[in-house]
């Protein structure tokens, strides 16, 4: 498979389908791990970075991780292609923006990715629909197994698995389970959501990770400590935490409704139409109107509309995405432009 | 005004020496100034600043400032500034600083949870005993002490010939 091949599909992790899927979106587990006998990137030269990419590619290559695997160079990718792996959330932002050898191997449903030479020689992620913790764990696991076999990571009995940056080290876990959180934004209930995460050692982040800000009502709910406690502890406090979460957002649904059903149903029937009309959108405005659109589906507003039409429309009207489905660079403008088509014709429109 | 021994740069020290009843007006620029009299103390580099600033605040940096792994070669302060670990075994060469910034990232600075099958029989039986004790300290304080008794039972088992510790 090669990247053009992607733009105008989707991994199957924005079928909308899984546990609580009305309002989670995914489930993402990543794993960082790093070889011994090399030194971590930021003090590794050229060549040895070298030496780690191609000793991580054949291994990942010959065991066999996943059907019908791909392998990018970031190295050589370029600057349009870099920017659709990472609105696919197949590498990470830093990984684009690295420097030397490094590239990412994922699997046709791109479930699976390996990220190799981003922060540390390797991060492994599996990337789910719904809210689905458990089995994307154990896929997890199971391809570690399947790498510990031919490779040796760097480990201590006192730290765990060791790692570039020390708030990853230990389990070098992180788990991220995406939100739609629509109602909680607009009753500026999410301040609540955001203290109560945080006391139990979650973090909240936008729709790519780190540093991202929050658009189109998407939260990363996902863990800071990696370490004293066991990946299955880990999980479990952060599936305690999803459920209470979830059910908050549907009371504050229940409350819009009862409470202000004109202006609520004004204001999804406006977005649904701006999104089959207008002629220019922006990336920021999109967001926005897709959050809209999307909770009128789930409170049974709009019926002509699949969960995962709109999920797919979050990422397949990306920059990155639009660009790649042109064939070219384009500007601000000219997206602007080819954005609002590709969404008429998505969703049948004016 | 010029610098009276170089005659090149702006002379910015003035001196004024007394011997006896003699009074002499000397002007120096700031290099100058350095060779001939040491009055005049260097002005401390942005770096030395810094450091000053850090001894103030965390005292653990002015201990470990001196350390460098001798296998990746990265320093404490060079760790402390980037935030990025140079290689595994930093992890033992800067042990005393990173335990205090570990508890506080993580609330914990010991693993518990997946060890590598290769890790060898004893890592993974360690760290076995480690979150056996753990799960005996919370059904324990659940009261649960069918459980507790339980796992008392495993950690007998298991560490009959594990050297426990660090």
């Amino acid at each position: 498979m090669e990247i053009k091949d992607l733009s105008d599909k989707t991994g199957e992790w924005l079928r909308g389908t899984g546990k609580e899927s009305d309002i989670v979106i995914s489930s993402r587990i990543r794993l960082a791990r790093n070889i011994t006998g090399f030194p971590f990137l930021s003090r590794a030269n050229l060549k040895q970075k070298k030496e780690i990419e191609s000793l991580l590619r054949k291994t990942i290559i010959e065991s066999n991780i996943t059907e019908d695997i791909s392998y990018v160079n970031l190295n050589t990718a370029t600057p349009v292609d870099k920017l659709l792996l990472v609105e696919r959330h197949l590498i990470s932002k830093e990984h684009a923006e690295g420097e030397g050898e490094r590239g990412v191997a994922f699997g046709k449903s791109e479930t699976i990715s390996l990220m190799i030479n981003e922060e540390d020689h390797l991060r492994i992620q599996v990337i789910r629909s719904g809210f689905e913790l458990k089995t994307t764990w154990e896929t997890t696991d199971e391809i570690d197994n399947i790498l510990e076999k031919s490779l040796n990571f760097a480990f201590s009995a006192r730290f765990g698995y060791l790692t570039a940056c020390p708030t990853n080290v230990g389990t070098g876990m992180r788990v991220s389970v995406m939100l739609h959180l629509p109602a909680l934004g607009m009753t500026k209930h999410i301040e609540k959501v955001f203290n109560a995460v945080g006391k139990l050692g979650l973090v909240v982040r936008g729709l790519y990770g780190e540093g991202t800000k929050v658009s189109g009502d998407l939260y990363q709910i996902s863990n800071q400590f990696a370490l004293g406690k066991s990946e299955k502890e880990i999980i479990s406090i952060i599936e305690s935490v999803i459920p209470r979460i979830t059910s908050y957002e549907r009371m504050a649904r229940k409350a819009l409704v009862l409470e202000s059903k004109d202006q609520l149903e004004d204001r999804i029937w406006r977005s649904y139409g701006m999104l089959k009309a207008a002629r220019m959108i922006t990336s920021e405005e999109i967001l926005q109107l897709l959050s809209q659109v999307r909770m009128g589906v789930n409170i049974g507003l709009i019926d002509e509309i699949e969960i995962q039409t709109l999920n797919e429309l979050f990422v397949l009207t990306l920059p990155g995405h639009l660009q790649k489905l042109q064939g070219c660079e384009l500007d601000a403008t000219q997206r602007n432009i080819i954005r609002a088509s590709y969404v008429r014709k998505r969703l049948d429109g004016l | 005004m010029k610098c009276e021994s170089c005659n090149k740069k702006l002379a910015t020290v003035h001196l004024t020496e007394i011997m006896g009843n003699d009074k002499k007006e000397k002007h120096f620029c700031e290099d100058c100034a350095q060779n001939v009299t040491n009055h005049f103390p260097k002005a401390p580099s942005p770096s030395d600043i810094l450091t000053s600033l850090i001894n103030q605040v965390s005292p653990e940096i002015r201990e470990m400032s001196k350390t460098t792994c001798p296998v990746c070669g990265l320093s404490y302060l060079e760790f402390r500034s980037q935030g990025r670990l140079g290689c595994p075994m930093d992890y033992n060469v800067f042990k005393k600083g990173l335990l205090p910034l570990i508890e506080r990232m993580h609330g914990s600075s010991q693993h518990v949870g997946k060890v590598p099958a290769n890790a060898g029989a004893e890592t993974i039986k360690k760290n076995e005993l480690i979150q056996l004790r753990k799960e005996l300290n919370e059904s324990v304080e659940k009261e649960d002490y069918e459980k507790a008794a339980e796992l008392r039972d495993k950690i007998y088992e298991l560490s009959g010939n594990v050297e426990d510790g660090d």
